[in-house]
């Protein structure tokens, strides 16, 4: 069974991989922008851009609203916990073993 | 025990066993006497393992129920040695089947000392070194995640 929470992990870890859309966290670290006011940022084009947005609003990094016309984008940092989360499997993944493998080979030794 | 140390993204455990470090590198190399203790109860548990000790050589473990909090029944764990040094120095790369993750590095140093033996296990690369040489953002990441979880302790 694949739960949502690695769903979510492996979409987060997916979305961040991209140096693109990590710039567009560094710009709304900043403060809130406008899709416009990002996009005025770089040489590709505004719907490669809104593509980028939109793959990080579905993974939660950025929310959304609206401005009159325009729409605001800030950032949401709190889908990152996921990447914490994950290192934190494998903190307790290398202890358990370093525990089982001390067991194995001392009563093995008596 | 050591306390668990993460700097960089690195996990560093070690632990002081009552043997030589030869006997400890054959359990480290030897799917038969992996087999026999890489496991624990309830959490996860060996099923399989291949092993070619020899510098660029693979390996690949079958683990079962090897990431409880994600609940995923069986994940493959497989990768090339780097280093191999019997008994001092094991390191291979580490990638897991069918995730985003880039690939990392574990290393087993083996100290010998009046019949114990410490042994450090390291994993490195965990959100990995070279992907962020070679687009310089994963520090804009960690610097992210940091700000949050310290907002998220207050």
């Amino acid at each position: 069974m694949v739960t949502n929470a690695r769903r979510q992990r492996d979409r987060v870890f997916r979305v961040v991989a991209d140096p693109t859309r990590r710039e567009i966290l560094n710009i709304l670290r900043g403060g809130e922008q406008t899709v416009g006011g990002i996009a005025q940022r770089f040489r590709i084009s505004r719907p490669a851009i809104s593509k980028h947005l939109r793959l990080l609003h579905a993974a939660g990094l950025v929310e959304t609203s609206p401005l009159g016309t325009a729409t605001m984008c800030r950032l949401n940092a709190k889908p990152l916990r996921a990447i914490e989360d994950w290192l934190g499997d494998y903190e307790s993944f290398w202890r358990d073993s370093l525990e089982s493998l001390k067991k194995y080979v001392e009563e093995e030794n008596k | 025990m050591s306390p668990i140390t993460v700097t960089d993204h690195t996990i560093v455990q070690e632990v002081t066993i009552k043997a030589p470090a030869e006997r400890i590198f054959n359990a480290l190399t030897r799917p038969a006497e992996l087999l026999k203790w890489w496991n624990c109860e309830g959490k996860f548990q060996l099923i399989h393992a291949e092993c070619d000790v020899r510098p660029g050589g693979g390996w690949l473990m079958r683990v079962q129920g090897a990431n409880c909090r994600t609940g995923q029944p069986e994940s493959v764990v497989s990768g090339e040695y780097r280093t191999v040094d019997p008994p001092t120095t094991l390191e291979f790369t580490w990638n897991r089947k069918g995730e985003d993750y880039p690939e990392s590095l574990v290393r087993w140093d083996l100290d010998e000392k009046n019949g114990c033996t410490t042994v450090r296990v390291t994993h490195s690369g965990l959100i990995s070194e070279q992907m962020r040489a070679r687009n310089n953002g994963w520090s804009l990441i960690l610097q992210l995640m940091h700000d949050y979880l310290s907002h998220d302790a207050d």
